[in-house]
């Protein structure tokens, strides 16, 4: 029955709206259409992380039976996060899933996935290619993912020297996102990301 | 009802049931009197009778109306009996443990002591239930509080109602049965043995009470029981809902520590989408049931009634649904030929299962417990599925089993499944991957396996590192 999903969105959205510590971070959510069925968020990337300065947009769809079952939230910003798909946007997160219970809210989701992109969870991955870097290579995922949140979240100052890479590929007639989607799994290997690229 | 009007009152005498003409602000002994009247041909006297009603002996001052006593209601009459019994009587009588001076105490009806039982604002439900003959004027005006049960009365309304708290004598069954002391929880009311008292039928030397329901809608038969539902009670502590955070009349508390409630509405939409889902818990002590929405320990609903609330059609799917599972994790298997679905517990060392024919049940197909094809020698083949055939023959007969397949719309779903599933690598059962990750959890209760879509094999690193995500999948 829609109406109880129609009608618990409506209070969720003025309890998330009022909230101190969303309004403070800059956490915010609003309606698609008149239907309280589908929704956008915004998360900025926060402190001292790669994603900080960018904006991330998501997408909420409220199912028919909410809250029994839970929301289905994707990035509609690309992303680079061991839990999050650099390729779909969907997120891996337990409490979206077989951990949802019928008590939480828009607020807890919007925070559970503020907190997900300061705390990865390598372990429990959505994105391997992602969360292998970040286990071996964590540097390479630092900067792969600033690189990133500044290409697609409006986040400043990028690295040059990764710029200047996806340019030279972009220069053999790739395509941009193409160029960089190879170039962030393999370490920034011009050679190697050229070779997956033509695989 | 006005307090001068008349109205009939079934008195139960002798296992005979008479109707007397009585008025509200009328007192037990006037009862009393006007029905040792009827009965003056056996020699009655209104000082020989007793009047018993939920338990309790109504003393003679008592007004009708103000011992919850209207039309349809019936109330047992038996002769006093001999001196050795008196001292039975004595703790019986309400007020009797105190000093008799004065007027006895009024009239507490059965259960208005239960501690987890909430009093209803008569006042508050006036409105859904005006015109209705169930509340008593006295009570109207004052606004007093009155718990209240809730049933689900069966054979009548089918839905979930004010119910009403009656006792008898667990020996003999009769209404005439004098409790020691009122029930003063759900406990008291529910375990069998827990309250005693006398039973004053002749004959009887009953010393159990014994509680049962009746529906607060409708005269009731003898026979009649409903079925207590204990969690859903009057939301007088204005508790918003766990679910749409709306603050209802009536609400269901769950058992958990933190008693979280939800409004009826939300649980009947919980209950849909949990059975819907096939998600609720086969407990092997309380049945197919569900947790409270937070799924906290110890928060399965014990009566099973409250599912009642799906409404006839979907209880008997979920009816269906338990009883399956109930099955399946007894080591039994369902029959896979479409329209079948019979149970069947199979013969554990064998793979060959036979849907045996018998009393219109079952449909004879012989297959698999490991594939669910029809039965086959040798390994199973997971890559395609096999027809179900009836094994050949070269005269021209159809099987019934051919004829199944043979169906145009049946074909083609049949072949949708096979190509938009993969079954689990464990329990077999088709599964649909409409999007997300290649790790897969397979949704069958008691299966629950976890395996990589990819691979057909238990979920692993190798899996998570090579294709955990991969966009043709």
């Amino acid at each position: 029955m829609a109406t109880i999903a129609a009608s618990r969105i409506k209070r969720e959205l003025k309890e998330v709206k009022a909230d101190a510590e969303l309004i403070k971070d800059d956490v915010s959510v609003e309606l698609m259409d008149n239907s309280y069925l589908a929704l956008t968020g915004e998360i900025p990337g926060p402190k001292d992380t790669p994603y900080e300065g960018g904006t991330f947009h998501l997408k909420i769809i409220i199912p028919e039976t909410y809250p029994f079952n839970p929301p289905q939230v994707s990035f509609t910003t690309k992303i680079w996060h061991p839990n999050i798909s650099s390729v779909t946007g969907a997120i891996c997160l337990d409490i979206l899933k077989d951990q949802w219970a019928a008590a939480m809210t828009l607020r807890t989701v919007l925070l559970s996935v503020q907190a997900l992109l300061s705390l990865p969870e390598p372990d429990d991955p959505q994105d391997a290619v992602v969360a292998q870097q970040y286990k071996e290579n964590q540097d390479a995922y630092r900067r792969t993912a600033r690189h990133w949140a500044c290409a697609y979240a409006g986040a400043k100052s990028s690295s040059r020297e990764l710029d200047e890479k996806v340019e030279r590929i972009t220069e053999m007639g790739f395509n941009e996102s193409d160029a960089r989607d190879a170039l962030s799994s393999t370490d920034w290997d011009v050679g190697r990301a050229v070779e997956k690229l033509m695989s | 009802m006005l307090p001068g009007e008349m109205f009939e009152l079934l008195v139960k005498f002798d296992g005979q049931c008479c109707s007397v003409a009585v008025e509200a602000a009328w007192t037990v002994g006037r009862l009393k009197s006007e029905f040792a009247h009827c009965h003056s041909d056996d020699g009655l006297k209104p000082s020989d009778i007793e009047v018993i009603f939920c338990g309790k002996k109504l003393a003679d001052e008592l007004i009708l109306q103000d011992c919850e006593l209207q039309e349809t209601s019936t109330v047992f009459a038996t002769r006093k009996r001999s001196p050795r019994r008196c001292d039975d009587d004595a703790s019986s009588m309400p007020g009797m443990d105190r000093p008799p001076e004065g007027r006895p105490e009024g009239y507490r009806s059965l259960g208005a002591d239960m501690a987890d039982l909430e009093p209803q604002v008569i006042q508050g439900i006036m409105s859904e239930e005006a015109g209705s003959h169930e509340q008593e004027p006295s009570t109207l005006h004052t606004g007093k509080m009155k718990p209240q049960i809730y049933v689900y009365c069966k054979s009548q309304c089918h839905s979930i109602q004010p119910g009403k708290l009656r006792v008898c004598c667990r020996t003999c069954k009769g209404g005439t049965f004098v409790v020691h002391q009122d029930p003063s929880c759900w406990e008291d009311v529910l375990t069998p043995f827990s309250i005693s008292g006398v039973c004053q039928s002749d004959g009887c030397s009953g010393t159990i009470a014994e509680f049962y329901f009746k529906c607060g809608r409708h005269p009731t038969s003898d026979d009649y029981r409903a079925v207590a539902l204990d969690l859903i009670k009057c939301n007088t502590r204005n508790v918003i809902c766990l679910t749409c955070e709306d603050v209802r009349d009536r609400v269901l508390v769950f058992p958990c520590p933190a008693r979280h409630t939800i409004c009826l509405d939300c649980f009947a939409e919980y209950c849909q989408v949990q059975l819907n889902e096939r998600r609720f818990t086969a407990d092997g002590e309380l049945g197919y049931t569900l947790p409270c929405p937070v799924r906290c320990p110890g928060s399965l609903i014990k009566e099973t009634h409250h599912f009642r609330i799906l409404g006839d059609e979907q209880y008997a799917r979920y009816q269906r649904f338990g009883a399956e599972e109930c099955l399946l994790q007894g080591g039994g298997v369902l029959c896979p030929a479409p329209g079948c679905g019979a149970g069947l517990v199979p013969d554990p060392g064998s793979r060959r299962v036979e849907c045996v024919q018998q009393a219109g049940h079952g449909c004879g197909l012989v297959f698999c417990r490991e594939c669910r094809n029809a039965y086959h020698p040798g390994d199973c083949d997971t890559t395609v599925a096999q027809p179900v055939t009836d094994g050949g023959g070269d005269a021209y007969t159809v099987s019934t089993e051919r004829a199944a397949q043979a169906q145009w719309e049946l074909s083609r779903s049949r072949e949708t499944i096979r190509q938009t599933t993969k079954p689990c690598p464990k329990c077999k059962a088709p599964v649909e991957k409409s999007g997300g990750c290649m790790h897969m959890v397979c949704t069958v209760q008691q299966c629950k396996f976890e395996w990589c879509w990819v691979c057909s094999i238990e979920w692993n690193h190798q899996c998570m590192a090579d294709h955990w995500f991969d966009v043709n999948g």
